[in-house]
């Protein structure tokens, strides 16, 4: 179910947000910003997020008290409930290893999308040679490449974390063992049985990436182009009014995509350390 | 099979290319994309979870370290109450027997001071007796003399003659005998 569930997902969004992407509207990929250079409106984007997490970090750490104020004491609020979040699915060992890459991937998803709503983004920008608005920033998650490259690093560093956790041998034998104690004949067919499961396992390991790239771009494109579909439905000295109401909906999207990421990364390791973790007990 | 199989990875080869060429998947995209998310990783890892969490950890040793002061300070305040407790009953102890000293003491020093006032009183008494005695001794001798002397005026007066020694002598004693008696 697991496999079969964003595999439709997937095949089924593709032509609807191409065929989107051909009737006009936001465009499906992120767009450079000038002819010939090599970055693009959503990539600005995501420098302004990190230019803004990175403001925002040196403010809450610049003078650290024991005695939490302003900035700090917020930063601190965020920290630790994300902290002990983390920390209740992978237990409190694997969660101070790995909490640095959960937290990131959270806050920089929710600043991401949420900058992206700032009114401007995707609206002021240049016209291309169709006759079409080209934004100068553009949301950062609506560009596939940066949800990609999220996907691509969690799958790269759950595969170090699970050979560390589990060695080379507990890993893939927690793929491929059968799971229970079984005798004699049932023992040959379990083994044989989870053989074929452990397959099923690695191909749905492999879809992991493409799910969580897909689940989220498509999202936060999808909010993007329902509002600029709706802005170009009324005149334009009235296209605020239409979108106003999703654009309330939409910093709810970027909150909840935010955290699926996340959760959804988080229970993936969890499960392929499971097994050997004290944590779990 | 193989032949299938390697069709099959062809074809999907193909459909993958296609698809991240539709939404403008690309190498030098992709790569800056890693590099933007790896700075992001970088920048919260360095300068907000560390500090932060350094932060918290240091305020959750110096509440434990609170508490197990606290703890110290209990039981230190727990045996201080129980030694000032012992060294209130022993003071109290002592206090009741130094009393008791001061109330014999003060018993003896007001019988021995009663005894020495029975005494000087008693001493004032004898003197005062013996004073008394003496002056009525004196006061007797004057008497007489005076009522000899004046038995003798009176004598004399009512006789009309000068009495002698001798008379007058006779005169006391026979006046002093009368009025003795």
């Amino acid at each position: 179910m697991r496999l079969i569930l964003p595999t439709t997902a997937l095949w089924l969004l593709t032509p609807l947000l191409a065929r989107a992407a051909e009737e006009g509207g936001l465009a499906v990929q992120a767009e450079p910003l000038w002819p010939g250079l090599p970055i693009t409106n959503s990539m600005l984007m995501v420098w302004i997020s990190v230019a803004i997490i990175t403001v925002f970090c040196r403010a809450a750490t610049k003078q650290m008290a024991l005695v939490p104020a302003g900035f700090q004491n917020f930063a601190e609020w965020v920290v630790e409930g994300l902290y002990d979040f983390i920390g209740s699915i992978l237990g409190p060992r694997l969660v101070q290893k790995t909490f640095w890459f959960f937290a990131t991937i959270f806050l920089f998803i929710l600043v991401t999308n949420w900058v992206g709503l700032i009114p401007g983004v995707g609206t002021i920008g240049r016209y291309n040679a169709h006759g079409e608005i080209v934004g100068f920033l553009r949301g950062g998650n609506a560009d596939l490449n940066m949800t990609l490259a999220m996907a691509f690093i969690f799958n790269l560093l759950w595969l170090y974390w699970a050979l560390a956790e589990n060695g080379v041998r507990g890993f893939l034998a927690h793929i491929f063992a059968p799971k229970g104690q079984f005798h004699g004949l049932m023992r040959l067919f379990m083994v044989v049985m989870f053989l074929a499961v452990g397959v099923l396992e690695i191909i749905s390991i492999c879809i992991r990436p493409v799910a969580l790239t897909f689940r989220l771009f498509g999202n936060i494109y999808g909010g993007e182009q329902t509002m600029e579909k709706l802005m170009g439905l009324v005149p334009k000295s009235l296209a605020f009014l239409p979108a106003l109401p999703f654009l309330f909906m939409e910093l709810f999207v970027g909150f909840v995509q935010a955290l699926v990421f996340m959760l959804l990364t988080v229970v993936f390791l969890r499960l392929i350390c499971e097994h050997t973790g004290h944590d779990a007990h | 099979m193989f032949t299938l199989l390697a069709l099959a990875a062809e074809s999907q080869d193909s459909v993958v290319s296609e698809l991240f060429g539709k939404f403008g998947v690309n190498w030098p995209y992709f790569i800056a994309s890693c590099v933007n998310f790896l700075v992001v990783v970088f920048v919260l890892k360095r300068y907000a979870f560390g500090p932060i969490q350094a932060m918290l950890e240091q305020r959750r040793e110096r509440i434990a370290e609170g508490e197990e002061k606290l703890k110290l300070i209990e039981q230190q305040l727990a045996e201080s109450e129980q030694t000032t407790a012992a060294a209130i009953a022993k003071a109290h102890a002592e206090a009741v027997r130094m009393i008791n000293d001061a109330k014999l003491g003060a018993a003896a020093f007001t019988e021995q001071k009663a005894q020495e006032a029975i005494a000087q009183a008693q001493q004032i008494l004898v003197k005062a007796d013996a004073a008394a005695k003496a002056d009525r001794e004196r006061l007797g001798l004057e008497l007489k003399r005076e009522f000899g002397r004046l038995v003798a005026a009176t004598t004399a007066q009512v006789a009309g003659k000068v009495l002698t020694p001798e008379d007058q002598r006779r005169l006391n004693e026979a006046a002093l005998t009368e009025v003795e008696a």
